[in-house]
């Protein structure tokens, strides 16, 4: 409970229980989103109001079990044991009890008060399964409710076994339980040793469990509150039962098969593959098709985009002039006016142009995963992504990339397990955007002329040795090995989406970035422009001044101090590269404007940058901006995706370290061929 | 006795031995795959993870932990 008196439910369930949809539907738009304490975690809370009463909703995350395997289960066992939480809605799958009863037989121990929502209610009817929820209600001794998220009836049904476990306090009844671990030789004796009421919720049922399951967590905390003496016999005890967490997942899933009897009509003991399934999973057709229908929700995520880009793009150049001259007529200092126009407006601009991709990146990634389709990519591209360390699922965001890295990075959040999110986001950087290649095949024709498809050839060969390569270094430092495991995975049955929850899920998401991508644009943004700020000659700048004190240096790795600034506003947007050599050599354009509104090109650029970059410089610039971070809202994204600034600060600064390496070595072969 | 890897599809099977370490086991068992269940076959291709059905699920499990899995004739085909 709050202190403000207000009741708090914590909502718990397998993956693919629907706990996300009821969760959405509960709060609406009263949702917050962070971190769990010094966790990667992230930390869903929202609040409803019902009967005029306040309620707070916490979604924790979906895991398969309470075990220790994984910090998402760590928090989400310790949270509902903590006592935090009021309640425990505990979701199984209707359509698939037997198994996701599990998270419930996980749970038995843990004395929180709970009830039991059997989601998709309506798809087991549907498969011809009846359920007598009074059997069940019964033998557990809690509310058990039947629930669809499309029937209005379900929500009433829902606050009614809420206000019920919370007056009642209803608690898991474990009796029948405990009578079938009591089988497992010396269970007793480990279970007299654990005093009652020493950790959190835990019941000594629930501890002695983990315990014979070896969970390295529970033992230790148990053995603080034992004497010497009882510590030893405990961990000779524990450590006498072999397949300890065999035994009591036959044990659990017995218990559970003795609810469902007298309770469940029609067991489903067969099924057949239906004939979209069998081309989806097929080895050779199913890759075909998860291909196409990725690149077909490439193209359509860029068309919600569309508009957002046009207005972002056109508007801060029109209203810009007329709130320039409006401010200088009341007589406003010209470095406030810089501020409001070309930071506070610009980024605006900059990130209303990215929105409209981030919404349609993050609609059709969600329809994918809501239909069920997504297992099935993940299944098919499994052995190839796993040479690289990754899950099957990872394709999506290498493919996303090509079009858009902030689509890459977006995508990502489909990917469950945290390391390798990460990777993959750090993996699909190496893949050029579109905006590299709108710029990349320009400067290789300006100075290669028809050799220019060789640079292309020769920049995908690098694309595919730097993912390779990235994957061993960052892969080696980000998973560990124990958490190196292979696919065990869930292919759920086709749903219908849910296209309200769905585009509420979309836009909330949508709000959210937007406004944490602003304040990071602003601020760089800010930096930036002061660091460029010049009266006439963009040479003038600072940021000029320092290119050429260090140009000695960067000579040696290719870059005059007009590329290399152009390679540190790639960093910025890719799009700002050509800007800012075009800038920089016609003296035309203030370098801050160059960088965001992109390049109006000189005609005779071209004429002016072969007399002053030679061959090799122009080809070890070409590799630095291809493989130079991607921009600023892509590393923006890569940061909530990842909840971790120290992890996207490594991967960036990787990035530039290998960037100039590349390029190094670029300009020295260049060197000798040329 | 034979592994998981050596079955055929639409064959029926029951698990009789699970090797490996404990994280593997909880995971396996998280999934509804335990001593005695009885899953059914229904994908067992080189190229692509073992695809079963057990427990009213589709899981898909990969190869290398196929091995882990000791497996006899089930009652009916």
């Amino acid at each position: 409970m709050t202190k403000m008196g207000e009741p708090i439910i914590a909502l718990l369930g397998q993956p693919n229980s629907g706990k996300s949809t009821l969760f959405n539907v509960l709060t609406g738009s009263h949702q917050h989103v962070g971190n769990w304490p010094g966790k990667t975690v992230e930390k869903k809370e929202g609040t409803f109001v019902h009967n005029k009463k306040n309620f707070i909703v916490t979604d924790l995350p979906g895991t398969y079990s309470l075990s220790a395997n994984s910090d998402e289960e760590i928090i989400t066992r310790d949270y509902i044991a903590s006592g935090i939480a009021d309640v425990v809605c505990i979701l199984a799958d209707a359509s698939q009890l037997e198994r996701s009863l599990y998270m419930l037989a996980d749970f038995a121990g843990i004395e929180t008060p709970a009830f039991l929502l059997l989601n998709m209610i309506d798809v087991a009817e549907k498969q011809g399964k009846k359920i007598n929820i009074n059997v069940i209600e019964q033998k557990l001794k809690i509310p058990v409710i039947p629930f669809s998220a499309p029937r209005q009836n379900s929500y009433e049904a829902f606050y009614e076994a809420l206000e019920k476990a919370l007056t009642e306090k209803p608690i898991l009844d474990t009796s029948s339980l405990q009578k079938g671990l009591e089988s497992i030789s010396n269970f007793n004796e480990i279970l007299s040793l654990i005093p009652s009421g020493i950790i959190l919720k835990y019941s000594p049922l629930w501890l002695a469990t983990k315990s014979i399951e070896k969970d390295k967590k529970v033992i230790a905390r148990v053995q603080e509150f034992q004497s010497e003496k009882q510590a030893n016999d405990f961990n000779l005890l524990v450590n006498s039962i072999n397949d300890g967490a065999l035994k009591t997942g036959e044990c659990k899933f017995t218990w559970i098969d003795s609810i469902l009897k007298d309770s469940f009509i029609f067991k489903q003991t067969s099924i057949s593959l239906s004939k979209f399934d069998k081309l989806a999973i097929s080895p050779r057709w199913g890759k075909l098709i998860a291909v196409l229908i990725i690149l077909l929700g490439l193209v359509l995520s860029f068309i919600p985009g569309i508009p957002f880009m046009a207005v972002g793009m056109s508007v801060p150049s029109m209203i810009s002039p007329i709130i320039q001259e409006a401010l200088t007529s009341i007589g406003c200092p010209v470095f406030i006016i810089g501020i409001i126009c070309d930071i506070l407006i610009n980024s605006a601009g900059f990130c209303l142009a990215m929105i409209g991709l981030i919404f349609g990146v993050t609609l059709v990634f969600g329809l994918l995963e809501e239909v069920g389709y997504l297992a099935r990519i993940s299944y098919v591209f499994d052995k190839t992504m796993s040479k690289i360390g990754l899950q099957g699922k990872s394709i999506m965001p290498f493919l996303m990339s090509f079009g858009c890295n902030i689509g890459g990075a977006t995508g990502a959040r489909v990917i469950d397990n945290w390391a390798q999110r990460v990777l993959t986001i750090a993996l699909a950087w190496a893949v050029p955007c579109s905006a590299t290649w709108a710029i990349v095949p320009t400067l290789s024709s300006i100075f290669f002329g028809i050799w220019a498809p060789v640079i292309i050839v020769v920049i995908f060969a690098v694309m595919l040795l730097h993912i390779y390569l990235t994957s061993r270094i960052i892969g080696h430092f980000l998973i560990k090995q124990e958490d190196r495991c292979g696919l065990i995975m869930e292919l759920p049955p086709y749903h219908h989406p849910k296209w309200k929850n769905l585009f509420k899920f979309v836009l909330d998401r949508v709000k959210e970035i937007a406004f944490r991508m602003y304040k990071v644009v602003v601020l760089i943004s800010f930096v930036f422009w002061l660091l460029t700020y010049s009266s006439g000659d963009p040479s003038n700048s600072i940021l000029s001044q320092i290119g050429k004190v260090i140009e000695p240096i960067t000579l040696f790795f290719g870059f005059t101090w007009e590329t290399f600034l152009a390679f540190i506003s790639s960093g910025i947007s890719k799009e700002a590269a050509l800007g800012v050599l075009n800038s920089l050599y016609t003296s035309s354009q203030n370098l801050y404007s160059a960088t965001f509104n992109g390049a109006a090109v000189t005609s005779n650029l071209q004429e002016l940058l072969q007399n002053a970059i030679t061959k090799p410089q122009a080809l070890a610039f070409i590799f630095a901006i291809t493989f130079n971070t991607p921009c600023i809202m892509a590393i923006v994204s890569t940061y909530q995706e990842s909840h971790s600034a120290k992890w996207t600060g490594i991967i960036a600064g990787y990035y530039i370290g290998l960037a100039l390496l590349l390029a190094f070595i670029v300009y020295h072969v260049g060197l000798l061929i040329f | 006795m034979k592994n998981l890897l050596e079955t055929q599809v639409n064959e029926k099977v029951i698990i009789e031995k699970i090797e490996g370490d404990t994280r593997f086991i909880s995971r396996i068992t998280s999934m509804g795959i335990t001593i005695g269940s009885e899953i059914l076959i229904l994908s067992n291709d080189k190229r692509t993870p073992l695809l079963v059905f057990a427990r009213d699920t589709m899981i898909a499990l990969n190869r290398e932990d196929c091995k882990k899995l000791e497996v006899k004739q089930g009652n009916s085909k």
